[in-house]
């Protein structure tokens, strides 16, 4: 315990729910869990034209997206952020657009080799 | 005609304070030994100054800037609008700075108490004369007497109109379709007066009657046409001359400046773009002494409104009805692509005039690329000998600012004032205050100064040259001699032959020379992508594509003027055209691809004497147009041979591969191997012809509609219908 004080003291900032990597962790595979639960329902309740495999899937990549993250205040951060959308879903806040939003079907890439770019007029 | 020195000679000394300018101090170089400096005091900052020097030029050394209307450091000095009164101690009245040479020992006080009286007085007068029009006044927010009256007017007016008679009221002046006079503004400073008889060697503007009554004015119902006259507005410092077109346009705080480059002539000058909702609103000069000091020719700054007309906005396709149909990029370059791998190697390319270096290396390396050789520029250039191998042979070696110094100029087969108007405005600076003798072989036309016509026949070269003629020993005389040829020379059959005997001459010429770093011969251009396509390789004249009979695909980049017609090519030969504006060569264009125009790219131009300089982006180009070497690299994209750079850099760099100077911007780089060059040309055999010299600009009727642009513009119209108007009328 005290040396977890002298590292706090060390890098004087506030912890915001975890106080280590550790502790972050679980609250992090917690948040997975949860959503894995939900997952279901979700596709049941929002009527959308995805099967519950596809949602994992995404699920996983909004996961993994942010898995070279070291700072605990951030990932905390984030945690709380997925706790709400959670919560969002699972109380009928969210609407069947903003489920589909995850899966990004309707933003076009932004071009990237010259000729694409000279095709549509971006530099 | 105005000659300063003829004037000093006759009236002696008595002009030389009025006439001190630095310009003129530099010209006459006739000062044996450098005099002794003298002592001033500014506000009690001592500076040691050259005798001569004027008061106005004494405090400018030191960094107090004295308020004036009528003295401009350009123009001879009238001190007619007693702004520039500032008190020296022990002297009973002010004195006009502008024009009185200190003394030593003078205390000058640009500060003291009867300094400011004295410019709140005159201030006061100039005001009870000029209308309270600032709302309603074009040169609102940038005029020297709204800012003069602000610094150091009386902070209350005595003026009450006790008879309610009215200020005084002058009638306007119709002087053109370009400039606008409201001539009650005017507080009679003669700028106007002395740029035209001056600069632009137009006596057409005075003044009559005297006192209240002086009025500015051309005496009789004429217009001011002169190819420089636009000048006369940034030189007006209040609202009596504004820009007709630009009237009631915009305000000055709510424009935005972009620095560019004028590419409408192979001068170069340097332009602000001055631009407001993605529109330019117009084209002011920007101060350069190198090129085009703080002048602008007429063109340049009036063609503005042909960006807005005219121009091709979207890609398009000759349909099987022989209409061109709006297509999208992906149809027309895939279409396009098709047609030039179906061609293989037969495939030629042609450069206009208005195209810049990035365009014209990615031009040249898709077609090499591709297996061809033929890419060519539209206007002709003699290719014999060395051709355009060795730069000193197509460059104006003796730069711009240099031609000035010259004591004597030959102009052969060229019309400077129509081609170069900036670069006839210096020729016209030594011709009146350096004693600049001039000769012209070639037509003889107006060029606003007097000379001596050697003949029109360009047999009169080799005269000049065996030494058979009475201007040989002239020639040998001059201590700082030049040689301007034009292009219209140089683009005749015989062009070669007339180059050959020039170089030949030229190297007699030069021998005798003892400046250094002078150099006689001096290649004028046309128009503003000759040299940097030339620096690049391009073949110049059109010969090897007419000349063509398997030629399946022809790249016109932006060429209008000089192109074979339908009937000189093939049958079944696809032209695609590239550029901004409907004009010849979109007309005959199987495929239109959109380009952008100078002022919506930054680009990359050599002027005439070798001067790499860039235009950058002042409003986006208008619909689908795009960067024009973008468009040649997404074709070579599509037809599989992608050229190796995607964006600005990369294509400079690419640039400076070819030749490095082409990136060194503001700098000229110097031609070289006069001698070899010679010698190489010797070796063919092209025989001068008789046929006369002659310019396709004669009069200035022909100058304002040259190229795609400045025939686009209404404004210009305007100006040649005007220059008709006028010929028919009495004066």
């Amino acid at each position: 315990m005290a040396s977890r004080a002298m590292n706090l003291a060390q890098r004087q900032v506030k912890p915001i729910l975890s106080l280590d990597q550790d502790e972050a962790r679980k609250r992090a595979i917690n948040l997975y869990r949860a959503w894995n639960k939900q997952l279901p329902f979700i596709v049941r309740h929002f009527d959308i034209p995805k099967s519950v495999e596809q949602c994992r899937q995404i699920l996983r990549e909004e996961f993994t997206k942010h898995e070279n993250l070291t700072d605990v205040r951030v990932i905390d951060m984030l945690i709380i952020k997925g706790q709400m959308e959670l919560q969002e879903s699972v109380n009928n806040w969210k609407q069947k657009g903003h489920i589909m939003s995850y899966f990004k079907e309707t933003i076009e890439p932004k071009p990237k080799d010259f000729l694409s770019k000279f095709l549509q007029g971006v530099d | 005609m105005l000659r300063i020195t003829v004037q000093k000679a006759l009236k002696g000394g008595f002009l030389s304070p009025k006439h001190v300018s630095p310009m003129l101090s530099k010209g006459t170089g006739d000062v044996q030994k450098k005099p002794q400096q003298i002592e001033v005091f500014v506000d009690d900052k001592p500076v040691m100054v050259d005798p001569g020097t004027t008061v106005l030029q004494a405090a400018a050394m030191v960094g107090v800037e004295i308020p004036r209307f009528c003295y401009h450091e350009r123009l001879a000095v009238a001190g007619n609008c007693r702004m520039c009164l500032v008190e020296v101690e022990r002297s009973p009245k002010p004195v006009a700075a502008c024009a009185m040479p200190v003394m030593k020992g003078w205390r000058i006080k640009t500060n003291s108490e009867m300094t400011k009286k004295a410019r709140e007085g005159v201030m006061e007068f100039l005001l009870v004369n000029h209308p309270l029009d600032c709302p309603i006044c074009d040169q609102g927010g940038e005029c020297d007497l709204q800012d003069q009256s602000m610094a150091f007017g009386s902070d209350r007016s005595r003026f009450t109109d006790i008879e309610y008679s009215g200020k005084r009221a002058v009638e306007d002046k119709d002087i053109g379709p370009l400039i606008k006079t409201i001539m009650t503004r005017c507080i009679h400073c003669t700028r106007c007066i002395r740029f035209a008889s001056e600069v632009a060697g137009i006596d057409d503007l005075g003044t009559t009657g005297r006192g209240s009554d002086m009025q500015v004015g051309t005496y009789v119902e004429k217009f001011f046409l002169s190819e420089l006259s636009g000048n006369v507005i940034d030189l007006c410092p209040v609202g009596a001359l504004t820009s007709k077109p630009y009237s009631f346009a915009a305000r000055p705080w709510e424009i935005r400046r972009t620095d560019s480059i004028d590419v409408l002539d192979a001068i170069g000058s340097n332009i602000v773009v001055c631009t407001r909702t993605g529109e330019v609103l117009r084209i002011l000069p920007r101060v350069n002494e190198l090129v085009n000091e703080e002048w602008l020719s007429d063109k340049a700054r009036f063609a503005y409104d042909g960006l807005k007309r005219q121009r091709l906005i979207t890609p398009m396709l000759r349909n099987g009805f022989g209409e061109l149909e709006p297509v999208d990029w992906e149809c027309a370059l895939v279409s396009v692509g098709k047609k030039i791998l179906k061609a293989g190697k037969n495939v030629g390319a042609i450069a206009g005039g208005m195209a810049e270096a990035e365009a014209l290396v990615a031009l040249k390396d898709l077609i090499n690329k591709i297996g061809s050789e033929k890419v060519c520029t539209e206007h002709a250039y003699p290719t014999t000998g060395s051709g355009t191998d060795i730069r000193s042979s197509y460059l104006l070696n003796n730069k711009i600012a240099r031609i000035e110094e010259a004591d004597l100029v030959l102009l052969i087969g060229t019309n400077t004032r129509l081609e170069a108007p900036l670069l006839n405005s210096r020729i016209r600076k030594g011709y009146v205050h350096n004693e600049t003798q001039i000769f012209v072989i070639g037509p003889k036309v107006d060029l606003r100064y007097d000379y001596t016509h050697l003949g029109t026949d360009p047999g009169v070269i080799k005269d000049i040259e065996y030494g058979k003629h009475q201007f040989t020993t002239v020639l040998k005389r001059a201590k700082k001699p030049v040689i301007i040829v034009g292009p219209d020379a140089l683009s005749r059959p015989d062009g070669a032959g007339i180059l050959l005997h020039i170089q030949s001459l030229a190297k007699i010429i030069q021998a005798c020379v003892t400046e250094p770093d002078w150099w006689v011969l001096n290649i004028l251009h046309k128009v503003a992508g000759q040299v940097a396509a030339l620096d690049i390789g391009y073949t110049p004249g059109t010969k090897s594509i007419v000349q063509d009979d398997s030629l399946k695909v022809l790249y016109l980049l932006g060429a209008d003027e000089n192109i074979p017609c339908r009937k000189d090519l093939p049958k079944d030969c696809f032209v695609i055209y590239q550029g901004h504006h409907g004009d010849k060569g979109a007309c005959m264009a199987d495929a239109v691809l959109p380009g952008a125009a100078y002022t919506e790219k930054q680009a990359t131009y050599v002027n005439t004497e070798g001067r790499a300089q860039q235009t950058t982006v002042a409003v986006t180009p208008p619909g689908f147009c795009r960067e024009d070497w973008k468009i040649i690299r997404a074709l070579s994209d599509i037809i599989g041979k992608t050229l190796p750079y995607d964006n600005l850099d990369q294509i400079r760099c690419r640039l400076e591969e070819i030749a490095p100077h082409l990136t060194r911007y503001g700098d000229a780089e110097n031609g070289n191997f006069y001698d070899v060059s010679l010698d190489i040309g010797k070796q063919s055999n092209v025989e001068i012809e008789t046929d006369p010299l002659c310019v396709t600009q004669n009069c200035l009727e022909d100058f304002y509609m040259t190229d795609v642009i400045s025939r686009a513009s209404s404004t210009m119209a305007k100006c040649v219908s005007a220059v008709r108007q006028q010929k028919s009328s009495q004066y």
